[in-house]
């Protein structure tokens, strides 16, 4: 009899556990925790921005679900989305930064005070730090750029604004330091997070676009009319250990990284003519694989699915209406498109 | 007939007659008031006599030219003229906030397609290409006219979906007179002027002094947030100051000089978008200047007009100005009983200094009106114009419509009105010549108008039915549009539209007793198809246009009892689209509006006038343009004072 209550003991036991265990499985997914987030930027003076999810598998796009999820508009202009800390932020040039939980996108909180023209964010020591422009002065020049320090990441008030120079783009955390990439004064500087100032600037080769990590190296990525350059950067000094140049025409601030060392970046001749195109660069072998494996014009952002190996370039239509979405295989042939919201920007691949 | 009637009596009371009555038979012990019933005199004195402006709407057989009531004027003094026509009509006007900028659509059209005038000037900004009725007090001018789909033969540039005319109105006669008026409300708002005016037999003057102010903090829900908290709205104050010149003199008995100025300036703190914190301050400050000189030979009127227009726009500290300078002339006569003509000529030198150009250009239009009446009840206008600038001929605009009297008897009226025009808008300075950007190769936005309409007056004892309905087709091609290229937006001949509607106006009166019942309504449905498509990924052909409503609706019931009005204003205004995809919809509203005025509190000195109005009674959220909050209920007190 005892032998049987324990057996039965044991077996209970091992019910719960696979029990759990079962249960645990089961929990199911986000309804955006896997699929293509498109950054829709919006209209200046509408504000209209908005993220769209779509499934690459299914094929189904969700519209406006920051609005469908929180019932009120995004109410901005959508330059940056980062997920981190268990968190999405939303980053609006128009001042403000919107804080949801990436699985169902319902509002976790938001900074909504304080801020200008704010451009990117990034999180460490469980603090927000935004880069924001600053507000223009007569010139519409930036003079007075800054990175804002709010103290919850679920974001609140800002506690500190750290002068930097004029108009800081994209940011990287490496250990006790943030990297910034600033546009107007084309420097790279390092934020020191035990003091939370700047402690060094170098000057960049060209308007800075954003970092990226390749085979453990922390790159800055810029360009010019002409060219496009690598930036090598010392992840524990932040110096700039070298620059390698390539020359390609007309690159813009709108890249991603696809395989291989390779990347895509979006071309445009800009006015009058206006002739847009997805260029393949290696970095690796430093030099340009195509200079067009895609053309058109109004090409606003661009997306690389590893998993699909699909390439997506938003078209933003004028900015008349909502854009659309170019799904391109790897050699840049057509595949679909797809309506999103106006001026899509970016995109966040989940897989 | 009636309007060549109108055109005649026009012509004697220029020349110093009233109502047909010589100028020595106004000294006589009766004169006629303004309904032509007799009255016996005690005293003599003065005769109010309007000073002389041409009709606008002589030769607008088959159109619609309706001149709003001066009541409805008068309790929106102070008030902005968007705020009139938002309020009072059926036109739809693009408000981007509360007392902030608001452009006008008209049967479907764009922002600049409508020409705007002030006593007969071309008030359109050169650069711009349009007015922000925001900054037109009403207070400005006297008279109000619209003119309802194309006048381009009439009136040149800009008019393809319609005209506003702005006219101020002299009397001679009147002797002294001095009138203050005072308008508070809700939202810091308080407004004051100050008008005095001295007329006699031969010589009329007015002076108008104004000043406009509003803080503009009215509660608004702040959707942009967390939360959706109720917030004041920051950032939206505005100012504006103005004084108004105007002149008449009888020269001799066939000849009258007459001259306005008007100055107004207006300091705007731009309110943001919601969710946003912008800080933008614009300064508007305008000039405008007008002379006529009319003869009057026989049956034949000389006009000889000047002008002079100056525009500084001030944003951000960013200066923009323009000069247009105006000689025009032309020659209205009455060639026989069935036809009479108006022959023109227009110059306008225009100079832009700009933030980013300067430029100059010189226009010249010819245009030719005729009015045949080919029967009692068959009447047509021909109007013809040539537009010429810088040596480029803008599309030549014939337009001819006609109005016939179908039924006529002494209980009511029917009438047909037709009308087929062509219409152009010559590219603004800042579409040719903006740096970066602009594009000087691009071609005048050219359309078709026909439009077929009824009109029905009906009337039984005390009951009175005015009612006419029209419907449009309207076809604009070469449309501008601005777009992206690369971080530079540019220009282009792009757009084609098709654009049909219906307008429906209303005005009944029924008089019972000492009670008078009133009833206004106005409907346009608007249907505005784009038709092309601007890129290969391009959603927009067969959609409505943005921001233009398919319905608008309003209408107002008033009673009269004695000195007291009042009066219920309703006003629906249907969904809009914010993209030419249509995907983003702005959701319809409606408003309720109620006021009650006392008017004609006479004492031995002064007559005054009291109002108060409250807007929006039911307090109800509302977005006219996409994330641009508007006030709630607000209440308004107008106090008029005549000396």
């Amino acid at each position: 009899m005892r032998k049987f209550n324990q057996t039965v003991l044991v077996i209970l036991i091992l019910f719960g556990i696979l029990s759990c265990v079962e249960e645990g499985q089961q929990i199911p997914l986000g309804e955006f925790e896997k699929g293509v987030l498109v950054i829709n930027e919006g209209a200046f003076g509408v504000n209209d921005g908005e993220i769209y999810h779509y499934d690459p598998i299914t094929g189904l796009i969700k519209s406006n679900i920051f609005e469908g999820k929180n019932r009120r508009p995004f109410a901005g202009l959508i330059q940056d989305m980062v997920e981190a800390e268990g968190r999405l932020y939303l980053v609006a040039n128009t001042g403000k930064v919107e804080v949801v939980d990436p699985r169902d996108f319902l509002s976790k909180g938001a900074v909504v005070e304080g801020l200008d023209i704010s451009r990117s964010i990034v999180t460490t020591n469980q603090k927000l730090f935004i880069a924001d422009w600053g507000p223009y002065d007569a010139n519409f020049n930036s003079p007075n750029s800054y990175v804002a320090v709010v103290d919850d990441l679920d974001g609140g008030g800002i506690t500190k604004k750290i002068p930097v120079s004029s108009r800081p783009e994209k940011m990287f955390v490496s250990g006790n330091q943030i990297f910034v990439a600033t546009t107007a004064g084309k420097k790279l500087e390092v934020i020191s997070l035990d003091s939370e100032t700047i402690t060094s600037f170098q000057d960049l080769e060209g308007s800075p676009g954003g970092f990226f990590e390749l085979l453990g190296t922390l790159i800055l990525y810029a360009y010019d009319a002409e060219m496009v350059y690598f930036h090598q950067i010392d992840k524990t000094t932040g110096n700039i250990q070298g620059v390698l140049p390539v020359g390609l025409k007309w690159a813009t601030s709108n890249f991603t990284l696809s395989e291989d060392g390779e990347m895509l970046i979006i071309t445009s001749t800009g006015w009058p003519d206006y002739n847009d195109a997805i260029a393949r660069v290696s970095i690796v072998n430093r030099q340009v694989l195509n200079e067009a494996i895609f053309t058109g014009s109004g090409f606003y952002g661009i997306g690389y699915h590893p998993g699909l190996k699909e390439i997506y370039v938003g078209d933003n239509n004028g900015f008349q209406g909502n854009g659309t979405v170019i799904v391109l295989d790897q050699n840049g042939q057509q595949k679909k498109s797809f309506a999103v919201g106006r001026g899509p920007s970016g995109f966040l691949v989940k897989e | 007939m009636i309007f060549l009637a109108s055109f005649i009596q026009c012509l004697f009371l220029g020349m110093g007659f009233n109502n047909g009555i010589p100028e020595e038979g106004l000294k006589n012990s009766f004169i006629l008031d303004s309904i032509g019933e007799i009255l016996p005199l005690d005293t003599v004195e003065l005769v109010p006599v309007e000073v002389f402006s041409p009709s606008l709407e002589k030769y607008t057989y088959g159109q619609l030219v309706r001149r709003m009531k001066d009541d409805d004027l008068e309790s929106f003094q102070g008030l902005s003229l968007s705020d009139y026509l938002q309020q009072r009509t059926g036109l739809f006007l693009r408000q981007y906030g509360a007392g902030m900028l608001a452009s006008l659509t008209m049967r479907g059209t764009s922002a600049g397609h409508n020409a705007v005038f002030w006593n007969g000037l071309p008030i359109n900004s050169p650069s711009l290409g349009q007015t922000d009725f925001s900054i037109l007090p009403i207070g400005g001018f006297d008279e109000l006219y619209l003119h309802f789909g194309s006048g381009g033969a009439l009136y040149g540039t800009d008019a393809i979906g319609g005209a506003v005319h702005l006219n101020s109105k002299l009397k001679f006669g009147q002797g002294h007179g001095l009138q203050l008026g005072t308008h508070a409300g809700s939202f810091g708002r308080w407004n004051q002027q100050v008008q005095y005016g001295f007329s006699s037999e031969k010589i009329s003057l007015r002076t108008r002094v104004y000043k406009n102010v509003a803080q503009n903090d009215f509660l608004f829900r702040n959707i942009a947030k967390p939360g959706t908290p109720i917030e004041r709205q920051e950032h939206a104050a505005f100012q504006q100051t103005g004084i108004s010149q105007d002149l008449a003199f009888q020269l001799s008995s066939d000849q009258l000089l007459s001259s306005s100025l008007w100055y107004n300036q207006t300091e705007r703190e731009i309110q943001p978008v919601i969710g946003s914190n912008t800080l933008d301050e614009q300064i508007d400050r305008n000039l405008r200047w007008v002379m006529d000189y009319f003869k009057f030979i026989g049956k034949a009127t000389w006009n000889f007009k000047t002008g002079l227009l100056k525009d500084h726009l001030i944003f951000n500290g960013s200066q923009n100005s323009t000069m247009q300078l105006f000689l025009i002339g032309d020659l209205d006569w009455e060639i026989s009983p069935g036809i009479s003509s108006k022959s023109g000529i227009r110059y306008t030198h225009i100079q832009g200094k700009l933030s980013t150009y300067s430029a100059q250009e010189d226009r010249l239009e010819l245009y030719q009106s005729t009015n045949l009446s080919l029967s009692e009840d068959l009447h047509v206008s021909i109007n013809l114009r040539q537009f010429i600038y810088e040596g480029n001929f803008a599309p030549f605009t014939p337009s001819l419509g006609m109005d016939w009297l179908i039924l006529s008897n002494k209980g009511q009226e029917l009438k047909f009105n037709t009308n087929g025009a062509r219409s152009f808008k010559v590219p603004t300075l800042n579409d040719r010549f903006w740096e970066p950007g602009g594009n000087p190769d691009l071609a005048p936005e050219s359309s078709w108008n026909a439009e077929l309409g009824v009109s029905h007056i009906w009337r039984r004892g005390s009951l009175m039915l005015n009612q006419r309905l029209t419907h449009y087709q309207m076809w604009v091609n070469n449309w501008i549009i601005w777009l992206p290229k690369g971080s530079i937006w540019s220009p282009e001949n792009i757009r084609e539209v098709h654009n049909k509607g219906l307008e429906y106006f209303l005005d009944a009166d029924y008089k019972m007793e000492n009670w008078t019942f009133e009833l206004q309504g106005n409907y346009n449905w608007t249907s505005a198809i784009n038709q092309s498509e601007i890129t290969d990924n391009d959603r927009s052909a067969g959609n409505q246009l943005p921001y233009t409503p398919v319905h608008k609706f309003q209408t107002l019931l008033g009673i009269k009892r004695g000195i007291w009005n009042t009066y219920v204003n309703y006003q629906f205004t249907g969904s809009r689209f914010v993209g030419t995809d249509n995907q983003d919809i702005i959701p319809s509203f409606q408003l309720w509006d109620w006021g009650i005025r006392m008017r004609e509190i006479e004492t031995t000195w002064i007559k005054g006038s009291i109002g108060i109005q409250i807007n929006n009674i039911m307090n109800t959220s509302y977005q006219v343009m996409r994330l641009r909050a508007m006030p709630g209920r607000n209440y308004q007190i107008n106090i008029q004072i005549k000396l």
